[in-house]
């Protein structure tokens, strides 16, 4: 699986919805239930799937699919 | 006899010319506008009236609005009270058990939602047997008899819709779910009646003027954006900005600045997650016209009193109501000396007494129960199917409101703490009963206990005590697993901020867990009497 189809299962397991497919302009806005107190469980899962740690300061950094995904796949080729 | 809500709020202007007046000016979160006129509202809310008829809604009966805030949600709120039905409007953040409590509870026969939203309804089907329909307002065709499609079944409705604009005082209009420190979530009940009482607070407290901008970022299933994001605003014919989004520093500064608000209402934790902001944010943003802010939820510390008053150049007002009150009760107003810290002094006709246990008025200065006097017109009329828990909230002509306070010399009402377990986090009061509930599910979790503490952004936070089952390990996945079916299962605001795994929960020997004991452990001090500790 690539990092997209990984990171999809992870969204839909947050947030309890099979239906949910990502882009990279998707924000908190577009998804029911992703609210601050909730992505801070997004983040948990996205960490113990890829094996990779978030500072406290980029938290709330991501404005949007795109810009988590990218920060993944810079910690990961940085392993 | 009394003017039925929506015709107070919609109808009548529609019928004296004003229809094209805007009642709200919609704000998408990508910042694109809409202008929504009250003819937009009344034509909408005549649709779905008719199509609620035709699913045989009969006066009296509960249907409820599951819904993230859109114009959909203030059109549906309308149709409900045009039908003399009584409408229940529940947060879009709610999980599957915290939507059946108040499903249930309510015996709902229809629910209004979105196809996003569905797959934390149909679950509950089999377990609603009052429930007829579920109302999907964007799929295009019927799923099959009960999954219905609002599309389809307003491509048929007519656009007018009689209803009788006078209706009985006490004539049920909508539900407010509230939590209680112990059993499931109470639904406060509201008449039409409360008109009035909206009103007079919102002239009273706010004191817009005629042509004044004004913002209420509340999610309409709070009473605060029920009651001051859509009832006073459209009955007073006040111009109103609606933002669709949720916390977003960008978003939320352009509109103050670009839409010139002049009166915004707001939380404190929206006033604290701004002053966590990085100084940059700001920069670009003015608010010459920003005359006023007013804060409720929570108490509004001195210290983002005086971070708010210096951001934004302006008086800010904390204010204070309940679910039950129906309308603001104690406020900081216009013309007074604001004290930061304070809830403000009570309204015009509002009596607030501060009790001993006995319901015996304390001395000035003396931390007591807040009790309000009863006799106003937008207090609640029960707790829906709850007879004992609403009896239990009166001593005598007492309304008990569960808050501990202070009055000052000036007639000034301090706000200390709940007087009970109910957790305050953000605004949300969440009861420990639902958190251990949904967290005793998980099979390794062997007994739970839920307490709130101060918490510097949300008020409070939640902290979850647990033990495992034997055999069982605690790890991250546990805890993530713990974590996520709260969120799931009742909803985001009752995710716990830190779990403590201890080697039992203290409790009495009733069984009735010893929460002040759980407080002073986490908090380092002394736990005090332990005798009655099993």
């Amino acid at each position: 699986m690539d990092i997209k189809e990984r990171l999809t299962n992870v969204f839909q397991q947050v947030f309890d919805d099979s239906t949910i497919e990502l882009t990279p302009d998707l924000t908190a806005d577009d998804v029911d239930g992703w609210d601050s107190l909730s992505h801070v469980n997004l983040l948990i899962a996205v960490e113990m799937e890829f094996g990779i740690e978030f500072k406290q300061s980029e938290i709330q950094s991501f404005a949007n699919v795109g810009e988590l995904m990218q920060s993944i796949e810079s910690k990961l080729a940085s392993r | 006899m009394h003017p039925n809500l929506a015709y107070a709020c919609l109808t009548q202007f529609c019928e004296n010319g004003l229809g094209d007046r805007e009642a709200v000016q919609w704000i998408q979160s990508d910042l694109t506008e809409t202008h929504l006129s009250y003819q937009c509202f009344e034509i909408e809310s005549n649709r779905i009236a008719n199509l609620l008829r035709g699913l045989g809604i009969q006066r009296g009966e509960v249907v409820s609005i599951f819904l993230p805030r859109s114009p959909i949600l203030i059109s549906s709120f309308f149709s409900v009270l045009k039908l003399e039905a009584i409408s229940c409007i529940l947060f879009s953040t709610l999980g599957e058990e915290a939507l059946y409590d108040r499903l249930e509870n309510s015996a709902s026969k229809v629910i209004i939602t979105r196809k996003s939203l569905l797959h934390k309804l149909l679950p509950l089907k089999e377990k609603l047997p009052e429930l007829k329909a579920i109302v999907v307002m964007d799929i295009d065709d019927h799923v099959d008899e009960f999954v219905l499609s609002m599309k389809k079944l307003s491509s048929t409705a007519v656009e007018t819709f009689a209803f009788e604009p006078l209706v009985e005082e006490e004539t049920p209009a909508f539900l407010q779910y509230t939590s209680g420190s112990t059993g499931k979530p109470k639904a406060a009940l509201h008449v039409h009646g409360a008109l009035p009482d909206m009103l007079q607070s919102f002239q009273e407290v706010m004191q817009l003027q005629a042509d004044d901008q004004y913002w209420c970022t509340a999610d309409p299933a709070w009473i605060t954006g029920l009651v001051y994001g859509i009832i006073a605003p459209f009955a007073s014919k006040t111009r109103q900005v609606q933002y669709a989004g949720g916390y977003n520093v960008a978003n939320w500064l352009t509109i103050l600045s670009k839409h010139e608000v002049n009166v915004w209402y707001t939380a404190p934790t929206a006033l604290r997650m701004l002053m966590q902001e990085n100084e940059d944010k700001f920069i670009q943003y003015t608010f010459p016209k920003l005359r006023r802010v007013y804060s409720v939820g929570e108490p509004l510390n001195p210290e983002v009193y005086a971070w708010g008053k210096k951001k934004f150049q302006t008086e800010i007002f904390d204010t204070w109501f309940q679910s039950e009150t129906g309308s603001i009760l104690v406020a900081n107003k216009p013309g007074l000396q604001v004290k930061p810290g304070s809830m403000g002094v009570p309204r015009k006709g509002v009596e607030i007494i501060i009790c001993d246990e006995q319901f015996k008025p304390v001395p000035t200065g003396i931390q007591g129960y807040l009790c309000v006097r009863s006799g106003w017109r937008s207090m609640f009329r029960a707790y829906y199917h709850k007879e004992q828990e609403y009896n239990d909230k009166f001593h005598g002509d007492l309304y008990f409101t569960g808050d501990l306070a202070k009055k000052d010399d000036d007639g000034y009402v301090w706000y200390i703490s709940r007087a009970d377990d109910v957790i305050n986090t953000a605004g949300h009061l969440l009861g420990p009963f639902e958190v251990e509930s949904a967290l005793l599910e998980i099979g390794e979790i062997g007994d739970v206990a839920v307490i709130g503490v101060h918490d510097p952004l949300l008020h409070e936070k939640v902290i979850a005590f647990v033990t495992l089952k034997n055999g069982c390990l605690w790890s991250k996945g546990l805890e993530l697993k713990c974590r996520l079916h709260v969120q799931n299962k009742v909803s985001s605001t009752a995710i716990p901020a830190e779990f403590h795994l201890v080697e039992r929960i203290p409790k009495n020997q009733s069984g009735k867990i010893l929460r002040r004991v759980l407080k002073a452990w986490y908090e380092g001090k002394d736990p005090g009497d332990l005798s009655t500790m099993e």
